[in-house]
């Protein structure tokens, strides 16, 4: 492997400390409640918290914190592209990049962008093209960087919301929203909203098992990114979207109010008398 | 019209300012931005910190990792420091590895760290010459507006002072770690050192906490490093215009006063954690 | 080669070679002791457009170290040797136009950053480039008995309690760029300051003396 020269770097090998722990970590149930007393089988998601306008450098930014999970994103843009051999010059193009402080996870990851964060990445970007007027901006690149500062699982859906929300805050052109949702299909039962433990813990090798992000444009009723990864019968998946779409309508009016309030706050409307 | 007369001569718009001893927001010469800090808010990090100096937001997470010593340095463990600037915190930077200004950052942060000897790295090894702590301090600016050197080291300081350790002890038998997960210490800090950081306008004018926009029209950047002794740990000047001896004085005096204060600040964040719990 | 005995303030015996590589618009090498770096400068020359400044010439330094591929302090270092050249060139002269400045270290026996600048100096002054001024580099270690060594080696470097590196502008002596490392109080950093300022007279004139008797050698 080639050495990162760019960073300072310590010693060759370091393990987590985790791999030592003299008690073995706590397993997840698969029935009854959840480890934070949210509901099995309901569309019980986290309460957020969303608030825009944060990053004074960006031209629209938005941080959400969903439970533990936190993270961050900016919009910059519409500014000429730096590809100019694009054919499409009657377009703008989407840049999306996605990334995972190292310390996000409870294992220490990288500075260097893996697989995963590339698949994000890609995936964020097409759940958020369909809502973008791109016709409106030919010529232009706008860019969307996310960061994650703490990672406690359902961090793609998180992502699209959070990202659809700084486009909004920048001014960027949208037909609608992109709010994201995300499940977890254990056996018969499912959680709405996972958490990291429950996102990557897996039971037993039973059939029906999976996760399942979707984004969702809700006033438009339509569904502009869907990803699953595990095995789920179709009968399932199809429950599941519904449940996801479930989730994503609860998410609405507390995203709506944090729009609101930004534009109320940057534009305040005329005083009554 | 100033804003179009500060898109078009933004060093007469700045200079116009100076002239009354004051800056486009409302400070005078020798005044630092507010400073809040928010330690321990991230719960996947051993310690952590987030930063806000005006708008310049720089957060700070810890990770503890085990290691075999270094060959030459067997009674010792390993600070890393590495500090980013995303594409996210500003459109100046560029996706991709860190550029020159992160990486000299990143330098001077590791030199701060081993001048001021914040943290004995003896305290990090376990068992001598087998096994020794690794801190990866990763510090990553949210959002760029000018003297990320300044909250780079408050924020480490902070999650330094806020990272806890597992007790570790190796099993005689089989010679493997153990590590005890309730049983958490915090780091002995033997220091407080921080910096301050200045800017030289039109070769003579000194001001204090740069914002980006200042940054970019100086002609010259200063960024003074000292503990509570009122020892200097680091005096770094990346060239630029000249600075005469008095002038070097007033910062070296004005960076022992935000030391007191932010030491300060520390303290009294770290004791409001401790009350809410 | 020029070669100059320093007495007073001691430095290590020092000296420098100009115009040594034929490729490069000025070169130099310089040694102190047995460090030695040897710099090529070229440009003014064309600039990539997304680092091109309107007003003024673009500077990029790299530092090549002996062995192996720059690192995170190379990148320091450079940063350092830039800015001080970019305070010192009239860079407003050359407009749209980039200067590269490539130091290759051919042998590190401490003080090497301040080798490094004295002979980027050398190197910008055999390209006959505009400057507002000339600059050196001073390098002072204080050891444990709170004495003052200037131009130390790498072995009075390691037994140092701190290390201070200057640049000093030739027109008003004043310190132009400074980088430290260890623990110090106010009253030592005046101190080096100051030894440092008497060490640069040593240096600025023997970059005189050495211009001088390369071009009356030419005419």
């Amino acid at each position: 492997m080639p050495t990162d020269t760019k960073r300072l770097r310590g010693p060759d090998v370091s393990k987590s400390p985790s791999l030592y722990f003299s008690k073995p970590p706590a397993t997840v149930a698969s029935h009854g409640p959840r480890a934070d007393g949210r509901q099995r089988d309901q569309v019980d998601i986290r309460p957020i918290f969303v608030r825009c306008g944060l990053v004074s450098q960006a031209k629209g930014s938005a941080y959400i914190e969903a439970g533990n999970t936190k993270l961050m994103c900016c919009a910059y843009g519409p500014r000429e592209t730096e590809r100019k051999d694009e054919t499409d010059m009657k377009c703008g193009r989407l840049i999306t990049d996605m990334r995972f402080a190292p310390f996000s996870c409870p294992e220490r990851t990288s500075w260097i962008q893996g697989t995963q964060d590339r698949d994000l990445s890609l995936m964020l970007q097409e759940s958020l093209q369909p809502a973008i007027c791109l016709h409106k901006y030919p010529r232009s690149q706008i860019e969307v960087n996310v960061m994650v500062l703490e990672n406690n699982g359902s961090v793609l859906a998180h992502a699209i919301t959070c990202a659809s929300l700084a486009l909004a805050d920048a001014g960027i052109e949208m037909y609608d929203l992109v709010l994201g949702c995300s499940m977890r299909q254990d056996g018969a039962s499912y959680v709405v909203d996972p958490s990291y433990i429950e996102e990557s813990s897996c039971s037993s090798d039973r059939e029906n098992q999976g996760c399942l992000t979707v984004a969702f444009l809700p006033s438009l009723n339509q569904i502009s990114g869907l990803q699953s990864d595990g095995e789920m019968t179709e009968a399932t998946l199809t429950t599941g979207v519904r449940t996801c779409i479930e989730g994503c309508y609860k998410l609405y009016p507390v995203i709506q109010q944090a729009l609101a309030s930004t534009v109320r706050k940057a534009a305040p409307p005329p005083s009554e008398s | 019209m100033a804003a179009g007369f500060k898109t078009a001569e933004p060093l007469e718009y700045h200079r116009s300012f100076l002239k009354e001893n004051c800056r486009p927001d409302g400070r005078v010469l020798s005044e630092f931005r507010t400073t809040t800090l928010n330690i321990g808010s991230i719960s996947t990090a051993d310690g952590s910190a987030l930063v806000k100096v005006g708008s310049t937001t720089v957060i700070c997470g810890i990770k503890a990792e085990l290691a075999n010593p270094a060959v030459e340095t067997p009674g010792k463990g390993y600070i890393v420091p590495n500090v980013d600037l995303p594409p996210l915190c500003s459109s100046r930077f560029r996706p991709g590895p860190p550029g020159e200004q992160a990486q000299a950052a990143s330098q001077f942060i590791a030199d701060v760290i081993e001048s001021s000897e914040v943290i004995d790295t003896e305290d990090l090894c376990i068992e001598r010459g087998k096994l020794c702590w690794v801190l990866y301090c990763d510090i990553i600016c949210l959002d760029y507006d000018g003297n990320i050197l300044d909250a780079c080291v408050i924020a480490l300081l902070a999650a330094l002072k806020n990272t806890k350790l597992p007790e570790v002890t190796v099993n005689t038998e089989t010679s493997t770690p153990e590590v005890n997960v309730e049983k958490r210490s915090l780091l002995h800090i033997h220091k407080h050192p921080v910096a301050a950081s200045f800017c030289v306008f039109d070769d003579s004018i000194l001001i204090v906490d740069p914002t980006d926009e200042e940054e970019k029209l100086s002609t010259a950047q200063l960024t003074v490093v000292t503990d509570e002794e009122g020892q200097l740990c680091s005096v770094h000047k990346p060239g630029g215009t000249s600075l005469s001896g008095e002038k070097l004085q007033e910062c070296i005096s004005r960076a022992t006063a935000r030391q007191r204060e932010i030491q300060k600040l520390i303290d009294k964040v770290i004791k409001s954690i401790k009350t809410a719990k | 080669m020029e070669v100059c005995r320093s007495s007073a303030v001691s430095l290590r015996e020092f000296g420098c070679e100009q115009s040594l590589l034929s490729r490069p618009d000025g070169s130099a090498s310089f040694v102190q002791g047995d460090t030695s770096v040897l710099a090529g400068v070229y440009g003014p020359a064309e600039v990539k457009v997304s680092k091109e400044i309107y007003d003024r010439a673009t500077v990029e330094v790299l530092i090549q170290p002996k062995v192996g591929l720059p690192s995170v302090r190379e990148r320091s270092q450079e940063q350092c040797v830039r800015e001080t050249c970019e305070a010192s060139l009239l860079l407003s002269l050359h407009p749209r136009s980039s200067l590269t400045l490539v130091l290759q270290v051919l042998h590190d026996d401490g003080s090497l950053l301040s080798c490094s600048l004295n002979s980027a100096c050398m190197a910008l002054m055999d390209a006959g480039l505009p400057m507002s001024c000339l600059f050196c580099g001073v390098t002072c270690a204080i050891d444990y008995d709170g004495k003052i060594i200037t131009d130390p080696s790498a072995a009075q470097e390691k037994g140092s309690r701190a290390l201070m590196t200057f640049a000093i502008d030739s027109t008003e002596r004043r310190v132009l760029m400074s980088s430290t490392k260890g623990s110090f109080s106010v009253h030592e950093l005046q101190q080096c300051i100051a030894v440092s300022q008497k060490a640069s007279e040593k240096i600025f004139q023997f970059y005189r003396d050495s211009i001088s008797r390369r071009y009356s050698k030419n005419l």
